[in-house]
């Protein structure tokens, strides 16, 4: 069952909220620069699944396997360690910190130095870097939230809402920048906006009430209608 | 059908109390006259702690204010001990209704750090501030001065113990009541998520308010009952050292169980004696068995010991399942 | 009134005790800013520190030993207690490891009655000079305590702002799980953060030694004194805890200057109306994540 080219394999999750279930019997499987998004609507079990896979929930039961290894009872900062990077919805920045500063707590976190690609894919950041982090645009933030994240060579990367609340042209430039980012690490993405959804992944899970409603695979068949009728 | 449920919301405090009894037998008075008082001097700290989510590391402050205000009475100006324990009340009272509305304001945290500095503050007003009035370290002694009161003579321990015992009942049966009224589901709806509660067109402010008043009051109570009781009252009562007493019991018995106090108050009184008698080093003792317990799990003996009971109870009468409304 | 020469020396004292106050309190805050705990078992600290420095300089003759000694010990004891007591609960409620924290403070207690006694311990000063300022003699130690202050505020503002562990509990401070999230073992920066408080608390107890007598329950003396200046400081800001530190030493020394009782009553009144004013006191954050 498990393909040797799958970076992450969930079998079987269940999640809960103290007493509520939030995630039943989850199966997913990611596969190495494969983009794979999940959609739903609000409330759907979405970010549970993130933070699950990052370890920030611990599952009631059910596997996560990331080559090889079991992902379940680690703690989020060694799962963040093995490359599988999680940035959350909330575009919160260490706000206290400058550009500089976050830049520097990802390497150090990871012990890469080499900021060159980050300022590749945000040049802006480059002129942000002594600038205070609570001082940057949503967009801003965004875009120091994945450059933080990206440092080390990720070999997944665990996206939340990257676009929501953020201007079309910089939902134009993360779309690029998802796609350049995709040649070198998978992405799991957590999105409402389908058009691009559509744009940029390889594999689509429709999430309805903490379970998996489709799965659908292959460029032709994900279509903003087939990923509408499961919302 | 209306008799049976009410049987059942009894039947637990009947035996509860039972036991109580059962202690005053095979043990000797001093330590069941303890009990009394411990138990209803944690009543408040457990409300607060468990119906509101109020830590309060303070309530040695409200039980000294009930303690001297019933201490300046029967010194200085009467001794008839029931009057003393009414000024007590009111005493607890009236200043819990001072200061409530400033501390009911502040976020959990700051609560529990400025009850604890407020013990504090009491410690050092009665030692040394107002020393011309509280005779500092010394303390007021009045035991002689008590009068004997007819019906029940509060200056005899014998008699004092049933004194106690009807109060204690009262107490629990107010608090029983408090449990399954409107309010003390607002309390617990304040505790769990206050903002909703002030969707719902309740002000968290007074359920608050109402709730420190109802418990500090209470300690107050016990405050009194300590004085009489002893005879005696020193800043001693409010020592920083003893602040965690009410919530070491509180812990111990299990937060915001109906019982907990009583068992907490007697495992707590119990130790006291035994192992710092064993030991003589009350301080070591108590620390660790309060982080153990901390480590252990946070329901307490009374916590961990009522699902067992239930259980148990539910095999002997084979009735299907219905958790009985012990507050948990 | 107060002679001029009283005044002096009044504000002195306030600020060698503001200075103690400073040391044991940016502990305090340190812990509650990143694990969001509420340390009372640093007053413990304070208290081993001050013992240590009376038994070190008793063998060695020599009181700064002792004082460094005293910290090495408290952060050495800081050390024991996070790994086998609040490494378990750090993802519990606050009153949980509050109420925690103080079985730990007063089961110390106890240890140090079991290896100290009862009995009050004096520590000689280890600096007896006097020096002349505005015309009245103020003892040298009281101003080096107000500089080892001064060195360590500088100390801890250096490691926070120039070391990457201090800006990684300095990001921590303010959302712990994006730390977490970027792969950072935050329980290694919890570990750092408590050591170095009670290590400073330690200090604080050392330095404070000479002036007192060490007695067991000398943490729960000065118990009140530091959660006035924590709570009129703001929970968990440093800026706040420095200020504050200053204020209530001031206000204790030249309060009982006035009139004795008022040591203890005003900074109390003051806690009090700062907290009418702002119920998060005066640089605390009003938002409380975790």
């Amino acid at each position: 069952m498990t393909n040797t080219d799958d970076i992450l394999t969930v079998s079987g999750l269940n999640v809960a909220y103290g007493e509520s279930k939030a995630l039943f019997d989850i199966a997913m499987d990611v596969r190495a620069c494969q983009v794979v998004a999940c959609v739903g609507r609000n409330g759907a079990g979405k970010s549970t699944l993130l933070k699950s896979i990052a370890g920030f929930l611990k599952p009631t039961s059910g596997t996560i396997i990331s080559d090889g290894a079991s992902l379940v009872g680690m703690s989020a900062f060694a799962v963040a360690g093995k490359g599988i990077k999680y940035i959350p919805q909330d575009k919160k920045v260490f706000s206290d910190l400058t550009v500089q500063e976050n830049l520097e707590l990802g390497s150090y976190a990871s012990q890469d130095y080499d900021w060159a690609p980050v300022f590749d894919y945000f040049p802006k950041l480059k002129i942000l870097i002594d600038r205070k982090a609570g001082h940057l645009s949503g967009g801003e933030r965004q875009m120091l939230m994945i450059g933080r994240a990206i440092l080390g060579g990720p070999k997944l990367l665990l996206v939340d809402e990257p676009t929501e609340g953020l201007a079309p042209s910089i939902v134009m430039h993360l779309r690029d920048v998802f796609k350049e980012l995709a040649k070198k690490t998978a992405l799991v993405v957590v999105e409402q906006n389908l058009p691009l959804v559509c744009a940029i992944a390889d594999k689509v899970y429709a999430l309805k009430e903490g379970r998996i409603m489709a799965e659908l695979t292959g460029r032709a068949s994900i279509t903003p209608e087939a990923c509408e009728q499961y919302l | 059908m209306a008799a049976m449920s009410f049987v059942r919301w009894w039947w637990g405090l009947l035996l509860a109390f039972a036991l109580v009894a059962l202690v005053r037998v095979f043990l000797p008075l001093p330590f069941a006259n303890e009990i009394i008082i411990f138990s209803i001097y944690t009543m408040g700290c457990n409300y607060l702690l468990g119906r509101i989510g109020l830590i309060s590391f303070g309530q040695p402050a409200y039980l000294a204010v009930g303690a001297y205000a019933a201490a300046f009475y029967l010194f200085y100006f009467g001794n008839n001990p029931y009057v003393g324990i009414l000024i007590g009340i009111a005493a607890g009272f009236l200043v819990s209704l001072a200061i409530g509305p400033l501390f009911v304001r502040l976020r959990g945290d700051y609560f529990a750090l400025v009850n604890l500095a407020l013990s504090v503050i009491i410690f050092y007003l009665m030692q040394k501030v107002l020393a011309g009035i509280t005779h500092g370290d010394n303390g007021l002694w009045f035991l002689t001065n008590l009068a004997s009161t007819p019906v029940l003579d509060l200056s005899r321990p014998d008699q004092f113990f049933i004194f106690g015992f009807l109060v204690a009942f009262v107490i629990w049966a107010f608090f029983k009541y408090l449990d399954d009224s409107i309010f003390g589901a607002c309390c617990l709806a304040t505790k769990l998520n206050e903002d909703k509660v002030k969707f719902l067109g309740y002000s968290s402010f007074n359920i608050r308010l109402t709730a420190f008043v109802i418990a500090n009051t209470t300690t107050a109570l016990a405050g009194a009952m300590y004085a009489v009781y002893l005879g005696f009252v020193s800043p001693e009562i409010t020592s920083p050292a003893r602040a965690a007493d009410p919530v070491v019991v509180t812990i111990l018995g299990g937060v915001g169980t109906l019982y907990g106090p009583l068992v907490g108050s007697i495992v707590y009184t119990g130790m006291k004696d035994v192992l710092s008698k064993v030991f003589g080093n009350w301080e070591l003792v108590i620390g660790f068995v309060l982080v153990f317990i901390m480590l252990a799990g946070e329901k307490g003996i009374w916590g961990s010991l009522q699902p067992l009971l239930e259980k148990m109870v539910l095999r002997v009468t084979g009735k299907t399942a219905e958790r009985g409304g012990s507050g948990q | 009134m107060i002679s001029m020469q009283l005044l002096t020396s009044g504000v002195i004292f306030g600020l060698s005790l503001g200075s103690i106050f400073f040391l044991m309190t940016i502990g305090l805050s340190l812990c509650f800013g990143l694990m969001r705990i509420i340390s009372l078992d640093q007053l413990l600290y304070y208290s081993v520190g001050a013992y240590i420095t009376f038994s070190v300089s008793a063998l060695l003759g020599n009181i700064w030993l002792g004082v460094l000694a005293g910290a090495i010990v408290a952060g050495a004891s800081a050390l024991v207690v996070e790994r086998i007591v609040f490494r378990r609960i750090y993802d519990r409620d606050l009153p949980f490891t509050m109420i925690t924290s103080f079985g730990v403070l007063i089961g110390g207690v106890g240890v140090i009655k079991y290896f100290w006694g009862l009995v009050p311990r004096p520590v000689g000063e280890p600096i007896v000079a006097r020096v002349d300022i505005l015309g009245t003699d103020i003892p040298v130690y009281r101003l080096v305590i107000v500089a080892i202050a001064a060195l360590v505020y500088i100390g801890i503002w250096l490691f926070l702002n120039r070391t990457i562990i201090g800006k990684a509990i300095r990001a921590g401070t303010e959302d712990v799980e994006h730390v977490e999230g970027l792969g950072i073992n935050v329980y290694r920066l919890f570990t750092i953060t408590f050591v170095i408080a009670g290590a400073l608390s330690g200090l604080a107890g050392g330095l404070y030694a000479p002036l007192i007598m060490v007695d067991p329950n000398m943490g729960l003396d000065v118990l009140a004194f530091v959660f006035m200046v924590v709570i009129i400081g703001g929970l968990g800001s440093i800026k706040g805890t420095l200020i504050s530190s200053f204020l209530v030493g001031q206000v204790v020394s030249i309060g009982s200057l006035v009139y004795a009782p008022l040591a203890q009553m005003a900074p109390f009144a003051i806690m009090l109306l700062i907290l009418l004013i702002k119920p998060t006191g005066l640089f605390g954050s009003q938002m409380l994540k975790r």
